[in-house]
């Protein structure tokens, strides 16, 4: 089963509102769970770094969630008393809330993550109704913010491996007006590519998007579902 | 009849005061597979761009003859009104994608030509078939390897099923088994292809005729048999060579050790396992091995770029690392200072070094405004300025003109011969090294 892009992150975005309106514990790890799941499903451990971010952030709230608060009746740990922070103690209470808190976190991550990973960003935008140089416009940054990162990174290494070292404010400025430079030169070679591929002539077709099955208009009723159990029972 | 026809091309860019292309005159018959040869420089590129239109609508400059391609003068017709009867592969996949995914990707330009929608999808997929990458077609383009992201350049060109594709160094960001693969894909096309390439073994096993340029001016234009008789009397360099043979300087003392080294990168698992090698003075010594197998991350711990994760490295006075394609990463504003910012802006030492490689001439210009080879050849000088005791080169190679790679080879020969280590990792067989190091999961292994 594999969704269209709309009802896709229509489904993601509904899921991560459901999480941020849900305060009971079962339903917002089950939530996390499905979230997981999905992004578990990308091929190739791209996932990794999505995850591995998102459960690293949830784990150290939940972690410090009860250390930083006062909150609750039923102490189950009693620590030293620290200066600024007062008296280190966890409640029950705390840790649920932390649990929580964690879970909220840690389902908006997935969810991004998914979204990130899994829909055709291309397609969504094109089956928004954006004008056609419009959409191009999206594809070409979401595709050259990643190529920006590795000019940077590259940058760095062919200085310091003539044995310069890149530190500082200062340091890293020197690699500003290269990054721009090639930056640039890279649009010049996009651009001619692009008109060697036909674009720019008059008139233009677009693929067509794929019809949306059953399981779209599943996705766009369990969206809407997600977002009321959200915010009255969850 | 033929495809396409050039009359008296002559071509110059804008502000250049020699021509790009002198005085050349050729036809291309349907169907032919045609090898494009020439030094950096020569003016291949130009030849390609003249013949999709690009020259002179995208760059301007003073033009003079004719170029007919399918009965369109280039000089009327745009480079997007010949799209579709032209097609283009340029040198670097990473700058002509556009899209996010590979099927939009190979839908772009048919998208562009206002195919019938209904055909668009069938289209891709045929396409991305004929050039074994439909199993792609769903995976986002940021993610693919150079030789994955070449064949869907590859699988954009022929949805628009051209009657002229032209091929520009496609193979030269791609290992051996990479551009391989590329160069099986277009020998099963039917359509006349245009290829330029530096690995002229391959191009002239697959090749009909031979299109030789130098300084712009078209020197031979022959069928293959009689091509390869051509450059054994005046190119030798550019007839296929056999692997080099490990050159057997003895090895003096280490100038770098590595002692059990293992590396991860954050996300993956262990590349490097285990690795022992030595690099001694006065030795070239070639890391070999698929794309994968650690090559250029050996090479940068063996730089002091990178950490391992385990065992020991040792290393015996300064190391100088040159990345993979160099010219990319050039940071100042004048050829000059950019030798010059590895000894700490000592022009004397930064021109000297510019001789050395033949760019002494271009010391005051922008970097930017050199030709691609001669970028590396920058960079190679911004490297070696600081004469480190280890030379660490990666892929110095590739792109590079059989006769450029030559020199190379001699004044890297020459650099370890004064006392230094030089460790170069190259999918290039036919580098000469004093000992080959195949690299891979298992072990290193000399041969």
């Amino acid at each position: 089963m594999r969704l269209a892009p709309g009802p896709a992150a229509l489904l993601l975005a509904a899921a991560a509102v459901a999480a941020l309106l849900a305060d009971r514990v079962l339903p917002l790890a089950a939530l996390t769970g499905v979230l997981l799941a999905v992004c578990l499903r990308v091929p190739g451990g791209r996932y990794r770094p999505y995850v591995v971010a998102t459960a690293s952030s949830a784990t150290g709230v939940f972690l410090l969630w009860p250390l930083l608060q006062t909150t609750g009746l039923h102490v189950l740990w009693e620590g030293p008393v620290v200066p600024v922070l007062g008296l280190l103690d966890v409640t029950q209470e705390e840790l649920l809330l932390a649990t929580v808190y964690s879970l909220r976190l840690a389902a908006v991550g997935f969810a991004f993550a998914a979204y990130a990973l899994a829909v055709d960003h291309d397609r969504l935008v094109a089956a928004a109704g954006f004008a056609r140089r419009s959409a191009l416009a999206v594809a070409l940054a979401t595709r050259l913010v990643p190529t920006l990162e590795r000019d940077a990174a590259g940058l760095a290494e062919a200085v310091r491996g003539r044995g310069v070292e890149v530190a500082g404010v200062r340091g890293r400025a020197l690699l500003l007006s290269p990054l721009v430079a090639g930056s640039l030169e890279r649009a010049a070679n996009l651009a001619e590519a692009m008109e060697a591929r036909g674009y720019g002539r008059a008139g233009h077709s677009r693929a067509p998007g794929s019809r949306w099955s059953d399981w779209d208009r599943a996705a766009l009723g369990a969206a809407a579902l997600l977002v009321v159990a959200g915010a009255l029972w969850l | 009849m033929a495809l396409a026809s050039v009359e008296r091309l002559t071509y110059s860019y804008p502000g250049a005061a020699v021509p790009a292309i002198d005085d050349v005159s050729l036809e291309l018959r349907p169907g032919e597979i045609v090898a494009l040869l020439g030094s950096s420089g020569a003016g291949k590129s130009t030849l390609l761009r003249a013949l999709a239109g690009l020259v002179p609508h995208f760059h301007g400059g003073r033009f003079s003859g004719r170029v007919v391609v399918a009965g369109h003068d280039t000089r009327s017709a745009r480079p997007a009104e010949l799209a579709g009867t032209v097609a283009t592969v340029f040198q670097d996949p990473e700058d002509q994608v556009v899209m996010g995914v590979v099927r939009n990707e190979v839908a772009f330009g048919l998208e562009n030509l206002a195919v019938s929608p209904l055909s668009i999808w069938p289209r891709v997929e045929e396409a991305l078939g004929s050039v074994g990458a439909l199993h792609l077609s769903e995976r986002r383009t940021v993610e693919l390897s150079g030789g994955e992201l070449q064949r869907v350049c590859l699988a954009s060109a022929l949805a628009l099923d051209p009657s002229l594709l032209l091929l520009d160094e496609p193979t030269s960001q791609l290992d051996p088994d990479g551009a391989e693969e590329f160069l099986a894909c277009v020998e099963r096309l039917g359509c006349a292809v245009v290829l330029s390439e530096q690995r002229t073994a391959r191009a002239l096993g697959l090749a009909h005729r031979v299109l030789f340029l130098e300084g712009g001016r078209l020197l031979c234009d022959a069928p293959v048999e009689q091509a390869f008789d051509w450059l054994g009397e005046h190119h030798p360099a550019y007839l296929p060579s056999p692997p080099a043979e490990p050159g057997g300087v003895e090895r003096a003392d280490a100038i770098w050790r590595a002692d059990g080294v293992g590396f991860s990168y954050r996300s993956g698992s262990p590349v490097l396992v285990g690795v022992d090698l030595e690099v001694g003075r006065g030795e070239v010594v070639a890391l070999q091995g698929p794309n994968g197998s650690g090559k250029t991350t050996l090479a940068k711990i063996a730089a002091g770029l990178f950490r391992p994760d385990e065992g020991s490295v040792w290393r015996s006075g300064s190391a100088g690392y040159l990345s993979q394609d160099p010219g990319r990463y050039l940071v100042r504003e004048q050829v000059v200072d950019e030798a010059a910012l590895a000894v700490g802006g000592d022009q004397a030492r930064a021109l000297q070094a510019l001789e050395r490689v033949g760019l002494g001439w271009a010391a005051e210009r922008h970097p930017r405004d050199l030709s691609s080879g001669e970028r590396e050849r920058l960079g190679l000088a911004a490297v070696a300025v600081a004469e480190p005791e280890l030379l660490i080169l990666d892929e110095p190679t590739r792109g590079i003109d059989p006769v450029r790679k030559a020199e190379i080879a001699d004044w890297l020969r020459a650099y370890a011969a004064a006392g230094r280590g030089v460790l170069v990792a190259t999918h290039d067989r036919t580098f000469p090294a004093d000992r080959r190091i195949a690299l891979g999961v298992e072990a290193l292994v000399g041969v």
